[in-house]
């Protein structure tokens, strides 16, 4: 969920609505937030399976532990949590190592 | 290959510290940062930090961080930020990943400022999406305005796992546990205290003994644990939870000096397999300086100190400014970083038991173990049951911070010169409840106390960082420190001010028979 | 001086214990006993366990199990973290695709 008004950081700073696709459905988010923060927003926990079938999700959130992988546009391996998103952007569960 | 005088690597507090010294003193730095953003963790801490004024006590870590980049911008530091250094050699040779292209660029010195990372614990079902590191929380929370989950367990009762308990309730999440498994609280009492009072429980001497969950994490079981850390059968609790949260330690992110050829220690007292420095951030290798967590971890105010004395060592070992002045500016620095490094909580007297506070008190158990004071808190200078309004001051434990003394326009509150004193109310206070002493309190440990304002009742003005605001005339329950209803509270003012920094006060009218006991307060 | 582990010390026979099947390398799904066993099948240090088990090897290249794949050898092994024959550090000290490696720049 996202937090609209903080006791202390107050509102967010304006920020540009973008569409993009989960799995191949329509999700909406901020244009430059890292991709794992709108797909938190939107209850997705699941972000990928690893080779022996376990789920994986975020869990640095910070680009190191590369948990939170997903493909990107085509392209696997992409680490969510630090990459922003932009508009129109395929993010799809990451199953094994594609 | 590119050469710079300066390469600092990490612009966190530390790295941004000794950039912006090494160059005030005229050197050419560039600072590269593998973050889209600088600051380090800096960004992430929206609490007021402690210290004194010159440590920038009471301004909020996020503040201080906009203020370090303000500064580096005005000394003319170049922030590289996106650029991975992916190798450092003994002759300062730097390789640097921007973009799709490894540079190799070489430094007359190099300041390594990497800061640390997050230790981990293992159980079964750590693996599951759900559990996150206490610093991925920080992230979602403070940096991108989500919540990390609705209900949260949190393991490791350090500074970190304290302050971020606060923080996950002031982001509207649930924590429904601390655990430690160690037999008492590890970070500072008043944090402890801030957690306790909204109600969460501590289980001291528990672990999670596994996280349950298909897809996700639906729920933790923790269990207590005797003196070898073995669980005790029989002694299992279990949680619905969405999110369990570890903050059990940081290690340094020492590899880059390891790959420089500097020699390294393993010390207890810095916390880590850390580079061998002197007291100016030399390492073994000539030109190899070190500052801030890498080094031993430590406070960021700490960091940026380092930071400072590093920054000024180079421009002297490099001539860009003389003994003198080099003696002079490492001396005020070395002042400060020492006054910080004082009291229970110094490096120092890490892994020491202390069980009387500078001033020949007992530090109180209750906080140690259940992470509230009970009686005992009349036994501290700063309770006392004075006529009238008056501050009451409930820190109980030796921590270099000063702030409420400098608040009062009245001079009813005095520390003295050892900033590690615990703060003592004058008797003979005359308090005019300004609440400036409860807003300036890092550790939101202090309250306005008046025990008689006629009909049997008396107020309590406590802080509040929490939204939505309770509104005047509203009523609701007083929280004892523990965080049990005690009382009927009926609000009689919210104050917001500026010089508050959003610690607003919050005025509530109790049977005065609770004014000692009412710490928090609840909206039914 | 690199250090020289004994390799001859008796360690005893390997034990299994409850928490053997908890995950420590995430990345490449290794195991508590996994790491355990091998130390008894002969292997004394970090950098040969990396070979064998391929723990640290994965995507986050030891960043997350590091420290506490250290703690379970020296566990086994009857000694200090610190004294293990240390893994060698090299760079490139944060994974990345072998294209970037081959973009090599010298700036001028």
């Amino acid at each position: 969920m996202r937090i609209e008004e903080h006791p202390i950081l107050g509102k967010p700073e304006e920020r540009k609505k973008v569409t993009f696709t989960y799995d191949g459905k329509q999700l909406e988010g901020y244009e430059g937030e890292p991709i794992a923060a709108a797909l938190k927003a939107a209850g997705v926990m699941v972000h990928r399976h690893t080779k022996k079938g376990s789920p994986r999700g975020i869990f640095c959130a910070i680009g190191s532990c590369t948990d939170c992988v997903m493909v990107v546009d085509g392209k696997p391996n992409i680490r969510t949590c630090v990459t922003p998103l932009v508009e129109g952007m395929q993010v799809q569960t990451q199953n094994g190592c594609k | 290959m590119k050469r710079y005088e300066l390469i600092v690597i990490g612009a966190g507090p530390a790295g941004l510290s000794a950039a912006i010294e090494a160059a005030k003193a005229g050197m050419e730095v560039i600072v590269f940062d593998e973050n889209a953003r600088p600051g380090g963790q800096l960004f992430k801490q929206i609490h007021k930090f402690f210290g004194s004024k010159e440590h920038r006590a009471k301004v909020r870590g996020f503040k201080i961080g906009e203020d370090l980049l303000k500064e580096a911008k005005e000394a003319g530091v170049t922030v590289q930020l996106n650029a991975t250094v992916v190798g450092l050699y003994p002759e300062k040779e730097v390789n640097v990943r921007i973009g799709n292209e490894i540079k190799h660029v070489k430094g007359d010195a190099v300041i390594i400022a990497t800061g640390a990372s997050e230790a981990v614990v293992n159980f079964p079902g750590w693996t599951l999406p759900g559990v996150i590191g206490a610093g991925a929380a920080q992230t979602m929370m403070n940096l991108h305005h989500v919540q990390p989950g609705k209900k949260v367990l949190m393991l490791g009762s350090g500074n970190v796992g304290l302050v971020v308990s606060y923080q996950l309730l002031q982001a509207g999440c649930e924590v429904v546990a601390l655990v430690d498994a160690a037999p008492k609280i590890g970070g500072y009492g008043v944090h402890a205290a801030k957690v306790s009072r909204c109600g969460v429980p501590f289980y001291l001497s528990h672990t999670i003994k596994q996280v349950e969950g298909t897809d996700f994490v639906t729920g933790v079981t923790i269990a207590e644990v005797d003196s070898s850390f073995k669980f005790i059968p029989g002694t299992e609790k279990h949680f619905d939870v969405d999110t369990v949260c570890l903050a059990v330690g940081l290690n340094p992110m020492s590899q880059l000096a390891e790959m420089a050829q500097c020699q390294m220690e393993d010390n207890p007292k810095k916390a880590g397999f850390v580079p061998a420095a002197d007291e100016h951030g030399r390492t073994s290798v000539e030109g190899i300086y070190v500052a801030g967590d890498v080094s031993g971890i430590e406070e960021a105010s700490s960091a940026m100190i380092e930071g400072r004395i590093a920054g000024i060592s180079v421009a002297r070992d490099f001539e860009y400014v003389n003994e003198v002045e080099f003696a002079e500016k490492v001396k005020g620095f070395e002042t400060a970083l020492g006054s910080l490094r004082q009291g229970m909580f110094a490096p120092g007297n890490r892994g020491k038991k202390i069980e009387k506070t500078e001033e020949g008190i007992d530090i109180s158990t209750n906080l140690l173990k259940k992470g509230y004071l009970e009686d005992e808190v009349f036994h501290f200078p700063g309770v006392k049951k004075i006529k009238g309004l008056h501050p009451v001051i409930e820190c109980t434990q030796n921590i270099p911070c000063n702030p409420c003394q400098d608040a009062c326009p009245k001079g009813c509150i005095k520390i003295g010169e050892k900033i590690t004193s615990l703060p003592d109310v004058d008797e003979n206070s005359q308090c005019v409840g300004c609440g400036m002493c409860v807003a300036s309190c890092s550790g939101q440990a202090i309250f306005l106390v008046n025990e008689d304002v006629g009909d049997g009742m008396g107020t309590v003005t406590m802080p509040y960082e929490f939204l939505p605001l309770p509104e005047k005339g509203e009523k609701g329950k007083a929280l004892s420190r523990k965080g049990e209803e005690i009382c009927e509270a009926e609000v009689v003012d919210i104050r917001l001010a500026q010089a508050f920094d959003y610690t607003n006060l919050l005025t509530i009218k109790v049977p005065a028979e609770f004014v000692m006991n009412a710490r928090f307060y609840k909206a039914i | 001086m690199e250090k020289l582990q004994d390799r001859f010390a008796d360690i005893g026979e390997f034990i299994p214990q409850e928490d053997d099947d908890v995950i420590v390398c995430r990345c490449e799904e290794i195991t508590k006993g996994e790491i355990r066993k091998a130390v008894h099948e002969g292997i004394f240090t970090i950098s040969e366990m990396r070979r064998y088990l391929r723990n640290g090897m994965g995507l986050c290249q030891g960043q997350t199990c590091g420290k506490m794949v250290k703690g379970i050898m020296a566990g086994e092994l009857g000694i200090r973290p610190v004294d293990l024959t240390p893994a060698t550090a090299r760079a490139p000290m944060r994974p990345m695709e072998m294209k970037i490696l081959a973009n090599d720049r010298n700036e001028e």
